[in-house]
């Protein structure tokens, strides 16, 4: 094979994986694909973004349906008999409870994987191996297994149906919040907070000032991992639960257990897929815009740790 | 937190001690509660020690007294697993060389999948059947009636079950892999294209070398996620045979007294195979090249 010297990057800054290039700019990479290789490559994004996106085609159609016989390939008469039909099903309160479900959730596992992690990655804690495993388990066990059991043990202790709920949900939720910020707490740099004791803040101004807003994307990419676990849990809410707490997805599969409401189980899927996806939306341009404040400051803020830092170590400043 | 501007005294050289173990007590406590005293209770109940009424006695009733449908429970419930487990790790391995490929195209996959794995299962099944039922979308569109329409949905072979954890956990090998290739694949797959390695043999000795441990790892928890999981296979399957969890709950809503025991039974069952499944994928990550 031929190199070709329109091939090289000189610029190094050029050769960032995640910027989207344009036709015209200097430069191409060896792995870009060409011809039938870059067909080929359009070809299966297309295709994988059609596998993902088809199976939820028939709830958005199904949605607003009232009338869809059977070989016509669109509703014949659309209309909100769904909806009607989802309201009359609980579908506002069991909304609410799985909101509240899923915050509850987000709002212990959080702390609780973020403290773990820090003393983990700090190598703080003795047997750190066995700690680690025991807060990944849950991840490698069948969740209907261990609530079978735990159920005579809360029902023996008069545990209410609903803080046991909670408890073995967080403990779902642990393994994702703590990796999470294990992978967070690795990139962390202590020496920040160092830094700011030194300057004579305290160990509070230091945690709520310098220590969570440096971990902040990471806390929230935690906390919407543990929200995802209140908010879509089934079969932990039916066994513990045991029919006291109707979250949304109990009055999902009631619904879709019987036949005739399509268009039912369709508003009430939907209702279930937007909140995560609102959540998504929003960590995104969170994180986009924390990055984008990050690249352009023109005047580094003297209070702000990160520009002190870096002064700290530029050439000929004092330590 | 003390960090006492003492020389030679940061967190960062930390040693085990009271601190650490008061920072992680708070999620190791309710962690080992539910799991042991969980998987524990269930383990007992099994052999007959937490008898609702009667005597305790030590036996292994509950694990004989479903001899017959068990083995069959299991067969079904590692079908669909592997099955659902080998296609969500194609089809994800491809979402995450497409996602790492870095242009608009990868861009858009990256986000539809990250979505598509905030979709709840129950979710997902609901729409899978709406999809391929024989009332369903796809044989509206193909034209295709409804007698003529093989019975995909509570079939003989699983095939919407697999087709809604193939679906939903592709997208979650696909973010996983993406996520650990991200930082050092371009670098890599640069130098070998500019040693001249062509496409097939940069994926490969480049790519499937590098995706491989967090194919693996996320490989296996796809699959025991698959092995334990009810609402899909209750939703989606046929009555009989039935995967493990789907018998497990029948059985521990019976109102049959000896139930109980043996809902725990298939519970510990379970548990043992996804143990063993896990311990296995720790074998074979540490065959790979890039273990440590």
């Amino acid at each position: 094979m031929s190199i070709q010297a329109r091939s090289l990057t000189a610029d190094p800054q050029r050769a960032d994986v995640g910027r989207l290039r344009l036709p015209g700019d200097p430069g191409s990479r060896l792995t870009d694909s060409r011809g039938a290789g870059r067909v080929g490559r359009v070809l299966s994004a297309a295709l994988l973004a059609a596998w993902f996106v088809v199976p939820l085609v028939p709830l958005a159609l199904w949605a607003f349906a009232d009338r869809w016989s059977f070989p016509a390939v669109l509703p014949s008469v659309w209309g909100t008999d769904g909806l009607e039909s989802a309201i009359a099903q609980g579908a506002v309160p069991a909304f609410w409870r799985s909101l509240a479900l899923g915050l509850v959730v987000a709002a212990i596992a959080t702390p609780l994987g973020a403290a773990a992690a820090r003393a983990l990655t700090m190598g703080m804690v003795p047997w750190p191996r066995a700690v680690g495993l025991v807060l990944l388990a849950p991840i490698a066990l069948p969740p209907f297994a261990a609530v079978m059991g735990l159920n005579v043990v809360l029902l023996r202790a008069y545990v209410p149906p609903l803080a046991g709920l909670v408890l073995v949900l967080v403990v779902i939720a642990l393994p994702y919040t703590t990796f999470a910020m294990r992978v967070a707490y690795a990139a962390h740099d202590i020496g920040f907070e160092e830094e700011a004791r030194t300057l004579g803040a305290s160990p509070w101004t230091v945690l709520w000032r310098v220590h969570i807003p440096l971990v902040a994307p990471a806390l929230a990419r935690a906390a919407f991992l543990a929200f995802l676990v209140g908010w879509s849990d089934y079969i932990v809410t039916v066994i513990i639960g045991g029919g006291t707490v109707v979250s949304l997805p109990l009055v999902i599969a009631s619904s879709a257990a019987g036949i005739g409401n399509d268009s039912a189980v369709a508003i009430l899927s939907l209702t279930a897929i937007l909140p995560p996806l609102a959540l998504l939306l929003l960590l995104g341009l969170a994180g986009r815009r924390g990055a984008a404040s990050r690249r352009s400051r023109p005047d580094p803020d003297p209070i702000d740790p990160r520009t002190a830092r870096s002064r700290l170590h530029e050439p000929g400043a004092a330590r | 937190m003390s960090l006492a501007p003492l020389p030679g005294r940061t967190v960062r050289a930390g040693r085990p001690g009271l601190r650490g173990t008061l920072l992680v007590l708070p999620a190791v406590v309710p962690a080992l509660f539910v799991l042991g005293g969980g998987i524990g209770a269930a383990v007992a109940q099994s052999l007959g020690l937490l008898p609702l009424i009667g005597p305790v006695r030590l036996s292994l009733d509950a694990y004989t007294a479903q001899a017959g449908a068990l083995p069959v429970s299991i067969a079904v419930s590692l079908g669909i697993a592997t099955a659902s487990t080998a296609i969500a790790a194609v089809v994800g391995f491809a979402a995450a060389l497409v996602i790492v490929s870095g242009r608009w195209g990868g861009r858009i996959v990256a986000i539809i999948s990250a979505a598509t794995v905030t979709v709840p299962h129950l979710v997902g099944a609901a729409a899978i059947g709406l999809l391929l039922a024989d009332s369903g979308l796809l044989p509206r569109l193909l034209g295709i009636d409804a007698d003529a329409w093989p019975r995909l949905v509570g079939g003989p072979w699983w095939v919407a079950v697999v087709a809604e954890y193939a679906w939903k956990e592709s997208a979650f090998v696909a973010l996983v892999v993406a996520g650990t290739l991200a930082t050092r694949v371009a670098s890599f797959d640069e130098t070998a294209a500019l040693l001249g390695a062509g496409r097939l043999k940069r994926l490969r000795f480049v790519m499937v070398p590098l995706c491989l441990p967090a194919l693996v790892v996320s490989s296996a928890i796809v699959f025991v996620y698959t092995l334990g999981s009810y609402e899909v296979a209750w939703l989606l399957g046929r009555s009989y045979p039935e995967p493990l969890p789907v018998m497990a709950l029948r059985l521990f809503d019976s109102i049959t007294l000896t139930a109980r025991p043996e809902a725990a039974a298939v519970a510990v069952v379970t548990t043992a195979i996804s143990l063993a499944v896990v311990a296995l994928a720790f074998l074979a990550l540490r065959r790979t090249a890039l273990w440590r």
